[in-house]
C-alpha cells in the first residue's frame, strides 16, 4: 500500500511542487530586483540618484539633506522625499544635474543633529553642497506628548531652549563650513489638528522662534508647512497620521521650489 | 591468504579519555562460535561497538572477511549482521515492516529472503504486528531475523539471551547453533553468563577490564592437566612416579593426584600398570569454566 | 538511495507527525479566519451606524479616491515615475469597480496571503520543526540508529536520505498549510479573490523602498511567489532544524532551541537593530515576504538578495557540520 500508492503519490507531488516553487522563487528574485542592478540602471536614467558612497572624490552632492524623518521621506509612497521631488520639479524648468545627498536619521532630534555635525562625519557633503535643507523640530516637540498637564508647559520651556541653542549651533557650524550655500528648514505642521488647542499653540510658538533664527542669516529660508497642511490633514498625511504622504511631500516640495527659484523663472 | 572472517587486532578505545579497551585481538574461523565471555562492565559491548562501526575504534583495525572494516566498511558490512545491546526496533511499525525496511538497505534481498528469516526465527504468526505488543522474546527473535535477512557471513549478538525465559533461551540456542551448522555462518555470542558459552561455543575469549585475559577452545581451557588415579597402593606407586617421571603426587585416601603433561599420560598408565599395580579408575580432571573464569578475573582486578 | 529516501518518508508518515501538525493548522487558522471576519462584519457595521447610511458605500469611496488620482496623474508637475505608480493604483481600483468587488472585503486569496507573512517567521517555522526535530534525534532516543548505521551503507548516505525526505516533507507541508489557509478562510469569507489585481515589485534603492518598477499581477501569481519564498524559507528553517536535530538528543530539545533561536532573533532584531551584526542572523532574513509587499521600513543593507544570501550560507553551514558531526560521531546507546 505504501510502495504502491502513498510512495508514488508522495514523491512525484513533491517533485512537482518543488518545480513549482522554485519557478515562483526566480520569479519573485527576478521581480523584486537585485539592489545593485537597479543601480546601475539608474544610474544610466538618471545620473543624480548616484549614492554618496560611489560619488566621484572631488567633492559632495548639491543639494544636503540633514535632520529627522521628514527629511528622511517616511510615509512618501514613492519613496521620493522631498529632496527628489524638488529636483524633479527643478528638472521640469531646465536641465540639470544635480546630485542629492540625503544624511536624514528618521527619530533624530535637534540634539542629536548638533552632535552630528560637530562630530564632521558630514564636513565634506555639507561644504560642497549648494542647497542644505534641513528638517529637525518635530522630535523635540513630539517627545513632550509624555508629559502630563502639570509638567507639561515647563518641559516645553526647556525643549524649546534646548532646541533653540541647538539650531543657533548647527547653523554657525554650517556656515562655518560653508558660508555660501543656500540654507532652508522645513516648518513644523501640526498632526493631530483637533485634539488640543494647547498643542497648537506651542507649535505656533515654537515655529515662531525658528523664524527668528532663520531670520538671523541672509540665506536662510523657512519652508512654511502649518498653514498648507491645516485644512488638508487627510490627504496630506501618510496611513501612520503623522508622516506626510506623498502628496503632503510634493506640496511641501513645491513650496521649497517656488520660496528659493520662483524669481528666477 | 588468511580465511579468517572476523579478524580484530589490537583494539584500542579511549573514552572521555578514560581507556575502556586496551589491546582486544581475536579472530574467527568460518563456521565457528565463540562466546566473548567477560563480567559486566569489562567493554564487550564497546568492543563489538567497533566491530561493527558504530564507534570508531582510537587504534587498531577490524577485518570482515578480508575488507578493513575502515577502509571499505559497505563491503564489510554487507558480511555482518548484529544485535548490539537489545533489539531495538521501529516500535511504531509491524515486524514485517521493519524487516522490509532494513531489507532495502542491502542489495538483492527478496520477500523471500525476508520470509525465510521470519521462519527461521518461527514468528509467522504475529509477524504483522506492531513491534510495540512484542514480548521481548518475539523482539529478539525479530532482532536475530533482521540480521540474517541479508544472508551475513557473520552474526554478532551481544548478550543476546538477557531478559529471556529459559524456555526462551533454550529455543534461542537451538536457532544459533543451526545456523552454524547448516549455513556455516560464524557467531560471536558475547555473555556475561558461563553456563551459555560452555552449552553453546566452540572457543571462548574471555575479557576484563578491557583486556582479553584468555582466547582458547572450551575443551583446551578447561583442561587443568591434573589426573586422579584410584588405585590399590598409592603410597608406592607415589614413589615409583617420582623416581621415573619426577611428578609430585599428593595422597588422599585410595587416590593419588598429580599434575602431568596429557601427552605423557598413557605412558605412565602403561608403567602403573607394569608394575602390577590394580588401577581401578584414572579421571582427567576438568576444572569447570566458573572457576577458570574466577581465577582468571580475580587477579587481573585492580 | 531512492529505497533510503522511500523509508525515510515512510517513516515519518508513520510516526503521524503530519495529523498533528494538521491539526495545529486548523485550529489556528479556523481562529484566524474567524476572527478576520468577525472584526470585517463588526467595522462594517460600525461604519454604517456612524455615517447613518443603510448599506457600507465602498463604490463612493473608491470612486473619490479614483478620481484624486486621476486629477494628480494629470499634472504635468508630476514625474513620470511617480505618474506610472498612480497610474498602476488606478488601473487596480478600476478592476474593484468593474467587477463589483469591495477592495477591502476578506477573500481567501489575501488570507493566505497575509497567514504566509504572518507565519514565516514563528509559526511556520514550529511547523517544519515539528516535522524534522526528530529526524535524526529520534533515532539515537530509539536506539534504532543501531540498526540503520550496522547495514551496509555508508552514514552519508544514512544521512542524505534523511535529508532529501526532509525536503519532500517540507514542500508538501507547504504545500498543504497554502490550501489549508485558502480553503477554511473560503469556508468563513465565502470569497476567493484570486483574479483580483496587487501591487508589487518593490525594489530598494538607496536604502528605501523604490516603488518605480512595481508591476500589477493577479492574486493567483502572487499567492504563488509568497510561497515560493515560504518554501525556501521552509527548507532553510529545515536544514537548520536538522543540524539541531543532530546535535542535541531529544526533539523536545531540539524544538526548544530552535523556537529560542527564533524569539530570541527577534528580540534582538528589536532591541539591538543598529548592531552591524545582527543583520546576519539567520532570524532577522527569514521574512522574506515583505520584500514582496514593500510593507517595510528597510534596513541599511538588507534586501531579498542579501537575506536570501545569508539564509543560503546558514543552511549550507549547517549541512556541511551536519554531515561532518554525523560521520564522525560515535553511537553508544
Ligand atoms: N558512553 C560511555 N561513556 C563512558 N563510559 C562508557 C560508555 N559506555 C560504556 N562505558 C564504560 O565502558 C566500560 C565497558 O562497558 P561495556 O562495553 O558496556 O561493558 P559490557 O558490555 O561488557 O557490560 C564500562 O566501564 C562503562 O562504564
Ligand atoms: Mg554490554
Amino acid at each position: 500500500m505504501f510502495k504502491k500508492v502513498v510512495w508514488p503519490l508522495v514523491s512525484a507531488s513533491a517533485l512537482i511542487l518543488a518545480l513549482v516553487f522554485v519557478f515562483g522563487f526566480v520569479t519573485s528574485i527576478i521581480i523584486s530586483g537585485g539592489e545593485a542592478d537597479v543601480q546601475t540602471e539608474t544610474q544610466t536614467e538618471s545620473p543624480e540618484n548616484i549614492p554618496e558612497e560611489v560619488m566621484p572624490p572631488d567633492g559632495a552632492s548639491d543639494i544636503l539633506i540633514l535632520g529627522d524623518s521628514i527629511g528622511f521621506g517616511v510615509g512618501d509612497e514613492e519613496n521620493l522625499g522631498i529632496g527628489e521631488r524638488y529636483l524633479d520639479l527643478l528638472e521640469e524648468d531646465s536641465e540639470t544635474d544635480t546630485t542629492i545627498t540625503n544624511s536624514s536619521v528618521p527619530g533624530f532630534e535637534s540634539s542629536q543633529l548638533a552632535d552630528l555635525i560637530e562630530s564632521g562625519e558630514n564636513r565634506t557633503s555639507i561644504a560642497g553642497a549648494e542647497l542644505i535643507i534641513l528638517s529637525i523640530g518635530g522630535n523635540d516637540l513630539n517627545r513632550l506628548n509624555l508629559e502630563d498637564n502639570v509638567t507639561l508647559a515647563p518641559a516645553f520651556e526647556e525643549a524649546l531652549n534646548i532646541y533653540k541653542e541647538d539650531l543657533t549651533f548647527i547653523l554657525s557650524e554650517i556656515r562655518s563650513i560653508n558660508p555660501d550655500a543656500q540654507l532652508a528648514i522645513i516648518g513644523l505642521y501640526n498632526p493631530y489638528s483637533e485634539d488640543d488647542p494647547q498643542n497648537a499653540r506651542f507649535l505656533l510658538d515654537w515655529n515662531h522662534e525658528t523664524r527668528l533664527i532663520v531670520n538671523s542669516d541672509a540665506a536662510f529660508a523657512y519652508i512654511p508647512t502649518y498653514e498648507l497642511f491645516t485644512y488638508h490633514l487627510d490627504a496630506y498625511l501618510s496611513p501612520d497620521d503623522f508622516h506626510p504622504n506623498g502628496m503632503g511631500y510634493q506640496v511641501i516640495a513645491e513650496t521649497l521650489f517656488r520660496i528659493l527659484n520662483y524669481s528666477t523663472n | 591468504m588468511d580465511t579468517s572472517v572476523l579478524k580484530v587486532s589490537h583494539l584500542k578505545k579511549l573514552i572521555q579519555k578514560k581507556l575502556i579497551i586496551e589491546d582486544v585481538s581475536f579472530d574467527i574461523q568460518a563456521g565457528e562460535i565463540v562466546g566473548f565471555l567477560g563480567p559486566n562492565g569489562s567493554g564487550k559491548t564497546t568492543t563489538l561497538r567497533m566491530i561493527v562501526g558504530l564507534s570508531t575504534p582510537t587504534s587498531g583495525d577490524v577485518e570482515i572477511c578480508g575488507y578493513s572494516l575502515k577502509k571499505e566498511f559497505v563491503k564489510a558490512m554487507s558480511n555482518v549482521g548484529c544485535i548490539i545491546e537489545g533489539p531495538d526496533l521501529y516500535d511504531y511499525m509491524s515486524g514485517y515492516r521493519n524487516l522490509e525496511l532494513l531489507a532495502s538497505m542491502s542489495k538483492d534481498v527478496t520477500k523471500k529472503d525476508i520470509d525465510e528469516a521470519v521462519a527461521l526465527v518461527g514468528m509467522e504468526n504475529r509477524i504483522h504486528d506492531k513491534v510495540a505488543v512484542y514480548s521481548m522474546g518475539m523482539k529478539q527473535r525479530i532482532g536475530l531475523a533482521q540480521a540474517l535477512i541479508h544472508k551475513p557471513r557473520l552474526l554478532i549478538l551481544d548478550e543476546p539471551t538477557n531478559g529471556l525465559d529459559p524456555q526462551g533461551i533454550h529455543e534461542f540456542r537451538e536457532i544459533v547453533k543451526n545456523l552454524a551448522r547448516e549455513k556455516n555462518i560464524s557467531v560471536l555470542i558475547s555473555s556475561h553468563l558461563i553456563s551459555e558459552v560452555q552449552l553453546m561455543c566452540d572457543r571462548v575469549s574471555i575479557i576484563n577490564n578491557g583486556r582479553i585475559i584468555r582466547s582458547a577452545s572450551i575443551d583446551d581451557a578447561l583442561v587443568t592437566g591434573e589426573v586422579v588415579w584410584t588405585l590399590d597402593d598409592p603410597q608406592k606407586a607415589q614413589l615409583l612416579l617420582k623416581s621415573t617421571f619426577k611428578v609430585e603426587a599428593a595422597i588422599a585416601g585410595h587416590t593419588l593426584r598429580a599434575t602431568v603433561d596429557p601427552e605423557r599420560l598413557s605412558e605412565i598408565n602403561n608403567t602403573l600398570i607394569a608394575s602390577g599395580f590394580d588401577i581401578t579408575y584414572v579421571e582427567h580432571k576438568k576444572r569447570t569454566l566458573e572457576d577458570l573464569f574466577l581465577s582468571l578475573t580475580d587477579k587481573h582486578t585492580i | 538511495m531512492i529505497a533510503l529516501v522511500r523509508n525515510e518518508v515512510m517513516k515519518i508518515l508513520l510516526k503521524k507527525k503530519m495529523p498533528l501538525i494538521m491539526i495545529l493548522l486548523l485550529i489556528f487558522v479556523g481562529l484566524l479566519s474567524y476572527g478576520q471576519n468577525y472584526a470585517y462584519e463588526r467595522n462594517i457595521d460600525q461604519f454604517e451606524a456612524e455615517s447613518g447610511e443603510t448599506a457600507f458605500d465602498w463604490q463612493g469611496l473608491t470612486t473619490q479616491r479614483l478620481d484624486e488620482l486621476e486629477e494628480r496623474s494629470q499634472n504635468e508637475a508630476i514625474p513620470g515615475e511617480v505618474r506610472a505608480s498612480f497610474d498602476r493604483e488606478i488601473e487596480q481600483l478600476n478592476y474593484f469597480i468593474e467587477n463589483d468587488i469591495n477592495p477591502v472585503t476578506p477573500t481567501a486569496a489575501k488570507f493566505n496571503v497575509s497567514f504566509a507573512e504572518q507565519g514565516i517567521t514563528l509559526f511556520i517555522p514550529l511547523l517544519i520543526a515539528i516535522l524534522a526535530a526528530d529526524l535524526v534525534s529520534s533515532e539515537f532516543s530509539r536506539k534504532t540508529i543501531k540498526i540503520l548505521l550496522t547495514r551496509a551503507v555508508p552514514r552519508w548516505k544514512v544521512l542524505l536520505s534523511k535529508y532529501i525526505a526532509l525536503l519532500i516533507m517540507t514542500t508538501l507541508l507547504v504545500f498543504i498549510i497554502g490550501i489549508t489557509t485558502t480553503l477554511v478562510s473560503y469556508l468563513f469569507f465565502q470569497e476567493w479573490g484570486f483574479s483580483e489585481p496587487i501591487v508589487t515589485g518593490f525594489t530598494l534603492f538607496e536604502g528605501t523602498l523604490n516603488s518605480d518598477s512595481t508591476i500589477l499581477i493577479p492574486r493567483y501569481q502572487y499567492t504563488l511567489l509568497i510561497y515560493s519564498l515560504v518554501w525556501f524559507v521552509s527548507i532553510i528553517v529545515a536544514s537548520i532544524t536538522l543540524l539541531i536535530s543532530l546535535i542535541v538528543d531529544t526533539s523536545a530539545s531540539a524544538i526548544g532551541i530552535l523556537m529560542a533561536a527564533l524569539i530570541g532573533g527577534q528580540f534582538l532584531q528589536f532591541f539591538l537593530s543598529d548592531w552591524e551584526l545582527v543583520k546576519y542572523f539567520f532570524v532577522t532574513n527569514l521574512d522574506l515576504t515583505r520584500y514582496l509587499t514593500g510593507s517595510y521600513q528597510p534596513v541599511e543593507g538588507m534586501s531579498l538578495n542579501f537575506s536570501i544570501l545569508i539564509l543560503s550560507v546558514w543552511a549550507i553551514g549547517s549541512i556541511a557540520i551536519s554531515f561532518i558531526v554525523f560521520n564522525r560521531r560515535d553511537v553508544l546507546v
